[in-house]
């Protein structure tokens, strides 16, 4: 792409989510997630690849609903409370209507359907972008509305863990896997984030390296099944080696970092007294990591002379700089041991 | 506790670091020096009962000889994989190396942790290491399966453990084991507590294993290399043990009632794994099951929460971690030369091998439990302690003995007397290798006749 297209793209991507952060008013809030929604179409379907198309097509339609339903939340709001202004609570009416809105813009379960579809068709940097980056900004619009319908949320977080963990079992692509990886993940975020959201903020900040890593990891392999990923033990072998650690910290494995937050998750979950949604929860975790573990078995534990399930793919040396990976991994690995100044740095 | 941490953890850069002519041998004589380091951990001499504590660490008459056991077992994995990690590429050698001095850390980590929470995260690293080494270096197409399985029968008893755990921290505020026994109980409504009660026994359980949870145990042991049996047969499974002789304290009012279908289902499996075992076609499947009737005894011997019970069960851990060891090692001597696990295979070996044979005779008698072995003295204080508790279980322990005592003279019969079969014509000789290997595994157990106080735990005054 024409690098000064894609810089006011990015740009743009960028423009809307810090629009989204620093708004005190919805219309401003809905405004930047437009602006984000409409950066990223572009770079979805650059590749003019009828399957790229299709994917930009159903992001665009999901995301499109959701503001406008985000938009008619606020306006009501405002009709009820006569407040546009973030920080006050919400009438519960337009606050339920403004939940599902944001679940559906976000992908959590029941409202998430659109999500292994759309990232499917994309490639993985722009897949990335779209798991990661593309989450922050109603994140923090959840974060900023609650306490609100106990239940919901509660629904919402239970349905997205159970949902995430059953429909990646079935999976051989690796970027539905990765989608349903993050419903499973937004899960977590959201059953926490009625109690204690700086815990929620802790989710989100140790899933994204964790989903960072398992997308370079995937790209400097080419790979996008999970057949493919049992020839990279001939390309780099060092990554077969880190990649099972990156995984199982995904599927949140003492004494990885992704141990962290479900531990706290579950720890504020048990201090608020619903220890049973505590253990439905950290079960459901289980699914999540069979399927993981599925992928690292392929990739790594089953090394010639003892399998060989995949023919040799073209090996061309990468250009690209192995810095973020190295960074991303060793974060997503070895932080447990780093958790009260990790938790400290968010003022628990 | 730091003057055997930092040099474990410094076998990392150790392996990494040392030319492949002289890998071996400095991975054996470091781990070596740090088992013989951990041995003056035996020295419990306080008046609280915890020596060598700080803020986090600290070691006491229960955790002592099991920490002795996972130190000592160390130089013992290395001698036994040296055979067949030779073919390997050096990478691979070392990362094999890495994955027992990381899984030997996490064990001291456990076994040291005087915070509950600690031993949880330590308890469930221990699980990483061991499936690497059963699913990468396993030799059939079943590890895959067996990692699986061991992986997921652990993780769904364990996650409930830290929901419980983290209840239980919430009510006393603490969860240091140095004041959890002096700690209120856990009051919750009739049901909840039940449930409270099971969620915390049950990961041991499954850990340990008992007889319902324990398929995960055969596989597991069988599809490992050598020294994944070892360190799983002899470490592994005690840490279920430990985990419910720490956690019985605080559970004590509950436990009188709820502790019955586990006993049931404990003495049942003696029985039952005794059984399976003679009819055995492949000798690691006999010695895993072996296993899983030992503990069966161990179970019913912490589980009925007497002085006596918990004695046994930790003379017995101890016993049966360096008997079954030994015996995984005997077996691997099979495997190695015949590349098959079938008994039928290999037998009479009296013959080609009568060196070794000196070494099955004493390991199959420790594990049928002849006296002065203390595998005799941990199953008869469990033994008489259950009969204290209910006579009728003497029925049962009784039986088991008996089956135990059939089986294990079986596996001596089976693989050593007998004529040698026609198709064994080149079989190695024993390499001095091996019989360090299995005097080092004997030779303490034989020592500990002298001295069996030092496995006592609580109770050794």
């Amino acid at each position: 792409m024409n690098p000064f297209i894609l810089s006011i793209l990015l740009l743009s991507l960028g423009l809307g989510t810090t629009l989204t952060f620093a708004s005190s008013h919805w219309l401003l809030a809905w405004m930047g997630l437009e602006i984000s929604t409409l950066a990223i179409i572009p770079l979805m379907s650059q590749h003019h690849h009828p399957r790229a198309v299709e994917a930009t097509t159903k992001y665009f339609i999901t995301q499109a609903a959701a503001a406008a339903l985000i938009l008619f939340a606020s306006t009501t709001n405002a009709w009820i409370t006569g407040q546009w202004d973030i920080n006050f609570d919400l009438h519960f009416f337009p606050a339920s209507m403004l939940t599902m809105a944001l679940a559906l813009k976000m992908g959590l379960a029941p409202v998430h359907f659109w999500l292994p579809e759309v990232l499917q068709g994309l490639d993985l940097t722009t897949g990335l972008i779209l798991s990661t980056w593309q989450k922050l900004a109603p994140f923090i619009l959840m974060c900023q509305i609650m306490p609100v319908n106990s239940s919901l949320i509660t629904f919402l977080g239970v349905t997205s863990t159970l949902v995430g963990g059953w429909g990646g079992l079935n999976q051989t692509q690796l970027r539905k896997i990765l989608a349903y990886s993050s419903i499973a993940h937004l899960g977590w975020m959201i059953l926490v984030m009625q109690f204690n959201q700086q815990l929620a903020l802790l989710a989100l900040i140790i899933y994204i390296p964790m989903t960072f890593s398992t997308f370079m990891i995937f790209k400097t392999n080419s790979s996008t099944t999970v057949n493919t990923l049992a020839a990279s033990w001939a390309k780099t072998p060092a990554l077969t080696a880190i990649t099972p650690m990156i995984l199982l910290s995904l599927g949140g494995l003492p004494p990885l970092s992704g141990f962290m937050p479900k531990w706290m998750i579950l720890q504020e979950l048990t201090k608020q007294d619903i220890p049973l949604t505590a253990s439905i929860a950290a079960l459901s975790a289980l699914l999540s990591l069979y399927f993981y573990l599925r992928v690292s078995y392929a990739m790594t534990l089953t090394i010639s002379p003892n399998n060989l399930n995949a023919t040799t793919p073209w090996r061309l040396q990468t250009t690209a700089s192995t810095l973020p990976l190295a960074i991303s991994a060793t974060i997503s690995a070895m932080l447990l041991p780093l958790a009260p100044a990790t938790l400290a740095l968010l003022s628990l | 506790m730091l003057k055997i941490l930092i040099p474990t953890l410094f076998l990392l850069p150790t392996t990494w670091l040392t030319s492949s002519k002289w890998l071996w041998p400095t991975a054996l004589t470091q781990s070596m020096l740090i088992a013989l380091g951990s041995i003056t951990w035996l020295n419990n001499t306080t008046d609280t009962g915890w020596t060598a504590l700080n803020s986090y660490i600290g070691t006491d008459p229960l955790s002592t000889p099991l920490l002795v056991l996972s130190c000592w077992l160390l130089p013992l994995m290395l001698l036994a994989s040296q055979n067949h990690l030779s073919s390997e590429p050096m990478n691979r050698q070392r990362m094999y190396i890495t994955l027992l001095a990381t899984l030997q850390l996490f064990l001291i980590l456990a076994f040291g942790a005087t915070e509950m929470i600690m031993f949880y995260v330590m308890f469930e690293a221990t699980l990483i290491p061991t499936l690497l080494v059963i699913t990468r270096w396993g030799n059939q197409t079943e590890r895959l399966n067996a990692g699986t399985y061991f992986l997921f029968y652990t993780l769904a008893g364990s996650l409930p453990l830290l929901v419980a755990l983290l209840m239980l921290q919430n009510s006393t505020g603490t969860l240091s084991l140095l004041i959890i026994p002096y700690a209120k109980p856990l009051l919750l409504m009739p049901f909840g507590s039940k449930i409270w009660w099971a969620a915390c026994m049950i990961a041991f359980l499954v850990k340990m294993p008992l007889y319902g949870m324990h398929l995960w145990l055969p596989k597991a042991h069988v599809e490992a290399p050598v020294a994944g049996s070892m360190v799983l047969a002899a470490v592994l499974l005690k840490l279920g043990g430990y985990g419910m002789m720490r956690l019985m304290i605080v559970l004590d009012p509950l436990s009188k009632e709820m502790v019955y279908p586990f006993i049931v289902l404990a003495l049942w499996g003696v029985i039952m794994t005794g059984s399976i075992c003679l009819r055995q076609t492949d000798l690691k499947s006999l010695i895993a099951y072996s296993s899983v009737s030992h503990m069966g005894l161990v179970a019913g011997g912490i589980l009925i929460q007497t002085p006596w019970g918990f004695t046994g069960a930790l003379i017995l851990m101890i016993a049966h971690g360096l008997a079954s060891s030994a015996l995984f090692c005997l077996a691997n001597t099979n495997y190695e030369r015949t590349h098959s696990r079938t008994m039928l295979l290999a037998r009479g070996l009296q013959i080609a091998l009568p060196l070794m044979t000196t070494w099955w005779f004493i390991a199959s008698l420790a594990n049928l439990a002849l006296p002065p072995l203390p595998n005799l003295m941990g199953e008869l204080m469990i033994l008489t302690s259950l009969f204290n508790w209910s006579a009728w279980t003497l029925i049962l322990t009784g039986i088991g003995t008996l089956i135990t005592a059939a089986y294990s003279l079986y596996m001596f019969l089976m693989s050593q007397r007998g004529p040698l079969p026609q198709h064994m014509l080149a079989l190695p000789p024993s390499y001095t290798r091996e019989h360090l290997l299995m005097a080092l595994h004997l030779i303490p157990l034989l020592l500990i006749i002298l001295k069996p106080a030092l496995l006592w735990g609580w109770f050794a005054c």
